[in-house]
């Protein structure tokens, strides 16, 4: 039966242990891991059929003469091919279900974690881990589950050969069942060692493949300054590297490949020649010894998985060790020890003891700090993404129940992260008119500029926009959330000034009556608040209105004409 | 979005034949030590009929002796000969795919920039990586695989039908319906798997993203929709995967039902034949084994043979960056003085849509302009006509009487300089990311080029020139790599420099710090600064307005303040 993918609920994995983990993905379906199993075993053991049914009809009926007794052979031939087709493909079909159903679980529980781990998870977690655990370590898990099948089947199967040969004759069943894992377990370390030589060099042709990406990736640079030629001629001197390389890799896989095919013909002359001469001396018959011949071939199948699932077991532990480790992973909520209390029931003033910042509810304050982090530390503490003093309508933010807070306040930082999707969806991911807020972040003309408007896929983080376009998107997202507390970090510093003062103009007609902080410096938003605070060293200095401040604060007035300190003038 | 072109199948045919040229030898010693080898490997089964012959007629034991020694021996020769098969075969492939990548990336290089540009570098990209990958792979092991299990193939049939031709022919019983479905599942295979592929990618892009967006996922509250968006993806994966997995529940059955065809179709056709004696009980066992044998590569090159396909895909795409035309060899003589004059130019992206409508200008050498406008009114395209990228439609944009979208493109950069707010660090030295803009710079004259754009952090690594850079080595933020590519104009030295927001991706406090850098370039030199900030526009010598492709405003600061017009409204409330 296939899953039901993707699950309705995936559960709750058990992390307290890679081996754990993987008990838990095959607890969640037995019966089709048992069928797996089973369908494994059948095919395992029908590969010694063939051998089987081909000596008979050697015997019965060639060698006879018997066209009956060689028709039924060869019928039985045919119909046990079609037979182990069917069950060949409802071995591989259960297999794939079993991996798949684990493969969506383990994705299903590492996305929730991901999706409820918080602000804090980037500076545990780095991106790099959670592409190796989704591109890889899932699929390695996955793939330990299906180790049952043809672990219980090659161990049978092995087991029934070892039977059939032992009737024939026991020495010969002997060297043949000893041989045969023999032969494999020589190779292996001789394969390993060819899939080492080739991970190195697929890792040079990886840093390879990432030089000429590089290259394409920086055409508008090389368009912009030149020097084409000396990044090609570079490129030719590393590609000559890799293919000396490539030679060395050639010159040992070849011995390898060659003695990986003359080792197993060896012994499979060994075992002819034993068997011929007990044919001979007739304690065998010839179809005895055709059979023999074929159940060597068949029986490296079983030995091959064998060897292959501990690999994947290996495998699969270190990759379920990682997964565990990010489902570990908690997250952090500022809360301060001791009792949590209500929170205001309607818009209230947010003051913050640490710079001396007081926002009025249902004012537009605008901060205009000298150092740009300090303002941004102003509004993480707002908004409690650090922990703090602050309290809102009297209260300590820090005790108030973490969801009102994130419900109520919303910092929207310059470079938050836009998610890949169609552009309606990322503006208001609940739904619902975005109009209103493009209106306010004048981004009308972003919207035009797309071929299909708001039902334009746009990549992560925007990359396909400019700098400007990318900034009054995520403004318009702010805006559209539609929060009771709105802080606004740096909103239009990558916007021209024609679209700056259309903004500055628009947001304060979206946010009338609300809480708005705005984080900036430039004088057309200043110009638009009902309050500056002027932030120096972390501390408010001065508050009062733009134009008031302009007049009488020569820091402040340095601060606002952005550029005129550099040329020790000062705007007047 | 012009994409880029895709050879068609004749091209893609006469292409692979290029890739071999000069190699006729080295593919005929591939070829017949491929053959010797798979000739060897018969011997096994076929000293096994003789066996069983002698065996039923009473042999002795020592002619079994040698008879077995024979197969043992013959395995050695099969494996000695495999190994200089697989080498010769191995290096060729590795010369034909260096051969193809170098010229890959030499045509991308020699691609004019406004192709580039309109095709977007995403197409590029994945051309140079995904393609190029899947070539190499297709050549260096698919090709190979492919040779040598068709020749083992050939070689199996062959020796069945010189046992017998009647057993020959009866032995390809199984060949039509592996035809058949392999022609169907190849029709399929290929987009379903590389759906496969893409879904998978875009899950994993959905995990990345919801951890390295946590803090606006918290922010935002968008737990539940990175859930969904995320759930929509496994869903996706799933689809995708159950496509392929249908393919092959179609595939796998037929192909390995069919493999016990031959085997049984020999053995019929033996007992008949062996009735009236015209082939002996050990011919037919011995064909008998030569076709299980044959299963093998057979499976082996059913296994290949859609990466093949994709391969040949793949290889038709790499092939089309040869379709863009080649960058203009300058056709124009260098230019007279430094005067650029621009006369009624117009430009258009898409015919009938007008960007720009008839733009004049005169830059005077040695001023600074500054260009303001809203979004969209043809400033940044009006930079690319200045730096040459672009030519206009109609009109002239000339330095010193000469067009400049003429000069040769290399001499041009060093003339005329266009920075952007894109930048790129290139994988490599410092040293190699500095000399590219001026090949005869002393190592003293790149660093006082950094000293010049302020670039302290110098100061801090560990090689100096010879730090390594980029990705996979150390990486430089946002405003450290726009320095450096300052570093590089005040290296190339151009008289002209274009300004295109070059500080507009940066976040306010690097952008205040790049533009201090930017100062320290922009001396002696003729400046048009694209400017959203309006004091570039007050310290500019004069201001050019642009609105909707056309100049509005031109004039000095002062001048336009003066006028009143929308600048100066502008101004005011910007200067509160």
């Amino acid at each position: 039966m296939p899953p039901q993918i993707p699950h309705a609920d995936p559960g709750v994995p058990d992390t307290r242990g890679p081996f754990r983990y993987i008990w838990w993905l095959t607890r969640s379906q037995p019966w089709r891991i048992l069928r797996g199993a089973l369908f494994g075993t059948v095919w395992m053991v029908g590969l010694a059929l063939r051998p089987y049914l081909v000596s008979r009809a050697v015997d019965d009926g060639l060698r006879a003469h018997d066209r009956a007794a060689l028709l039924f052979w060869v019928g039985t031939i045919v119909a046990s091919g079609l037979a182990m087709a069917w069950v060949g493909i409802m071995r591989h079909r259960t297999m794939t279900f079993v991996r798949e159903d684990a493969t969506a679980r383990s994705a299903e529980v590492v996305l929730r974690h991901l999706a409820r781990a918080g602000a804090t998870l980037p500076r545990r977690l780095d991106a790099g881990e959670v592409a190796t655990v989704s591109g890889r370590d899932i699929g390695y898990v996955s793939h330990v589950l299906t180790f049952m099948g043809p672990g219980i089947g090659a161990v049978i199967a092995y087991a029934v050969v070892a039977v059939v040969l032992w009737r024939i004759e026991p020495v010969l069943a002997l060297l043949v069942l000893v041989g045969v894992p023999s032969v494999v377990a020589v190779i292996a370390p001789l394969l390993r060692r060819l899939e080492a030589v080739e991970t190195d060099y697929r890792r040079r042709q990886g840093a390879l493949t990432a030089r000429a990406t590089d290259i394409v990736a920086g055409l508008r640079v090389l368009a912009g300054v030149g020097g084409r030629s000396l990044f090609a001629d570079r490129y030719d001197r590393q590609s000559a590297k890799l293919r000396t390389e490539g030679y060395r890799v050639a010159a040992v896989n070849s011995w390898i490949e060659g003695l990986a095919i003359a080792i197993p013909a060896v012994f499979l002359a060994l075992v002819v020649w034993s068997a011929a001469r007990l044919a001979v001396q007739g304690q065998i018959t010839v179809g005895e010894m055709v059979g023999v011949y074929g159940y060597v071939a068949m029986l490296t199948t079983p030995c091959w998985m064998l060897l292959g699932s501990t690999y994947d077991v290996i495998r699969g532990r270190v990759a379920a060790r990682r997964i565990v480790a990010l489902l570990r992973v908690e997250p952090e909520d500022h809360a301060p020890a001791g009792e949590s209390v209500t929170a205001p029931a309607g818009p209230a003033d947010l003051h913050d003891p640490d710079s001396g910042l007081t926002v009025p509810a249902g004012r537009l304050v605008a901060v205009a700090a000298d150092d740009p982090g300090t303002a941004a530390a102003l509004a993480d503490r707002l908004a409690r993404f650090a922990t703090s003093d602050v309290t809102w309508g009297g209260v300590p933010l820090g005790a108030v129940p973490l969801a009102e807070v994130r419900r109520r306040i919303l910092v929207a930082d310059h470079d938050a992260y836009l998610f890949a999707g169609p552009l309606r969806t990322t503006l208001s991911p609940a739904g619902g008119a975005v109009e209103p807020g493009v209106h306010a972040a004048a981004a009308e003309d972003v919207v035009d500029a797309l071929p299909d408007g708001l039902d334009t896929d746009v990549d992560t983080q925007g990359r396909t926009l400019s700098g400007g376009q990318r900034q009054r998107v995520r403004l318009a997202r702010a805006v559209l959330a539609d929060a009771e507390v709105l802080i606004l970090v740096d909103p239009t510093s990558a916007v021209d000034a024609h679209t700056e003062a259309r903004i500055a103009e628009r947001l304060r007609a979206a946010r009338a009556g609300r809480t708005t902080v705005l984080v900036a410096t430039s004088p057309l938003l200043l110009g638009q608040a009902d309050e500056v605070a002027f932030l120096r060293g972390g501390r408010v200095t001065a508050t009062g209105d733009h134009h008031g401040l302009l007049a009488r604060d020569s820091a402040y007035r340095a601060l606002v004409a952005r550029g005129a300190d550099e040329d020790a003038e000062v705007a007047g | 979005m012009t994409a880029l072109p895709v050879a068609d199948r004749v091209t893609t045919r006469r292409s692979s034949r290029d890739l071999l040229r000069g190699e006729r030898r080295a593919v005929v010693v591939v070829l017949l030590l491929q053959a010797a080898a798979a000739a060897a490997g018969l011997a096994a089964p076929r000293l096994l009929g003789a066996i069983v012959d002698d065996v039923l007629q009473g042999a002795t034991v020592a002619r079994i002796d040698r008879l077995a020694l024979a197969i043992a021996v013959c395995t050695l020769v099969q494996g000695v000969l495999l190994r200089y098969g697989y080498l010769a075969g191995y290096r060729l492939g590795e010369r034909a795919i260096a051969r193809l990548r170098e010229w890959f990336v030499r045509r991308t290089l020699d691609l004019p920039t406004a192709v580039v540009e309109r095709a977007g570098t995403g197409d590029l990209a994945n051309r140079s990586s995904v393609d190029v990958a899947t070539v190499g792979t297709m050549v260096r092991d698919v090709v190979p695989i492919m040779l040598i299990s068709s020749a083992q193939l050939l070689l199996l049939f062959g020796a069945v039908f010189l046992i017998h031709p009647m057993l020959g022919l009866v032995a390809l019983a199984g060949l039509p319906s592996i035809l058949a479905v392999t022609r169907w599942y190849l029709r399929r295979a290929s987009p379903a798997y590389l759906a496969e592929g893409a879904a998978s990618a875009d899950l994993t892009e959905s995990l990345t993203t919801t951890a390295e967006g946590a803090r606006t996922v918290e922010a935002l509250r968008l737990g539940d929709e990175r859930i969904t968006s995320g759930t929509d993806r496994v869903a996706r994966q799933w689809a995708t995967r159950r496509r392929t997995l249908g393919l092959r529940s179609v595939f796998y059955p037929v192909v390995e039902g069919s493999y016990g065809l031959p085997v049984a179709a020999v053995l019929l056709a033996g007992g008949v034949l062996a009735r009236d004696g015209s082939v002996s009980i050990g011919d037919v066992v011995a064909a008998a084994l030569l076709l299980q044998q044959a299963i093998e590569p057979l499976d082996r090159m059913l296994q290949f043979i859609e990466q093949a396909q994709r391969g040949v895909a793949s290889y038709a795409r790499v092939l089309g960056v040869g379709f863009g035309v080649p960058e203009q060899r300058g056709v124009a003589p260098v230019p007279g003085d430094e005067r650029i004059v621009v006369r009624d130019a117009r430009f258009a992206y898409t015919a009938g849509h007008d960007v720009l409508h008839g733009i004049d200008l005169d830059l005077r050498p040695g001023e600074r302009l500054a260009i303001v406008g809203p979004s969209g009114a043809g400033k940044s395209t009006l930079a690319r006509l200045l730096a040459g990228t672009e030519a206009p439609d109609t009109g002239s944009v000339t330095l010193g009487g000469v067009p400049v979208a003429d000069i040769e493109p290399a001499r041009r950069r060093q003339l005329i300089a266009l920075v952007t707010q894109e930048h790129h660090v290139f994988i490599g030295t410092l040293r190699d990311n500095l000399s590219f803009a001026a090949p005869d710079a002393t190592d003293g004259e790149m660093l006082s080029a950094l000293v010049a754009v302020g670039a302290d952090w110098y100061a801090a690594l560990p090689d100096g020139l010879d730090t390594r850079l980029g990705e996979g080595a150390r990486q430089l933020g946002p405003a450290d790599a726009q320095q450096l590519a300052l570093a590089r104009i005040v290296l190339a030295d151009p008289h002209t420099l274009i300004l295109d927001e070059a500080t507009a991706a940066l976040d306010p406090t690097t952008a205040r710090r790049t533009e201090r850098s930017l100062a320290a370039v922009l001396g002696g030199r003729t400046v048009i600064a694209i400017a959203h900030r309006l004091n570039t526009a007050r310290d500019a010598d004069r201001v050019a307005v642009l609105a909707d492709g056309r100049i509005t405003e031109l004039g000095t600061h002062d001048e336009l303040v003066d006028a009143g017009g929308p600048y100066a409204a502008l101004w005011r409330s910007w200067h509160g």
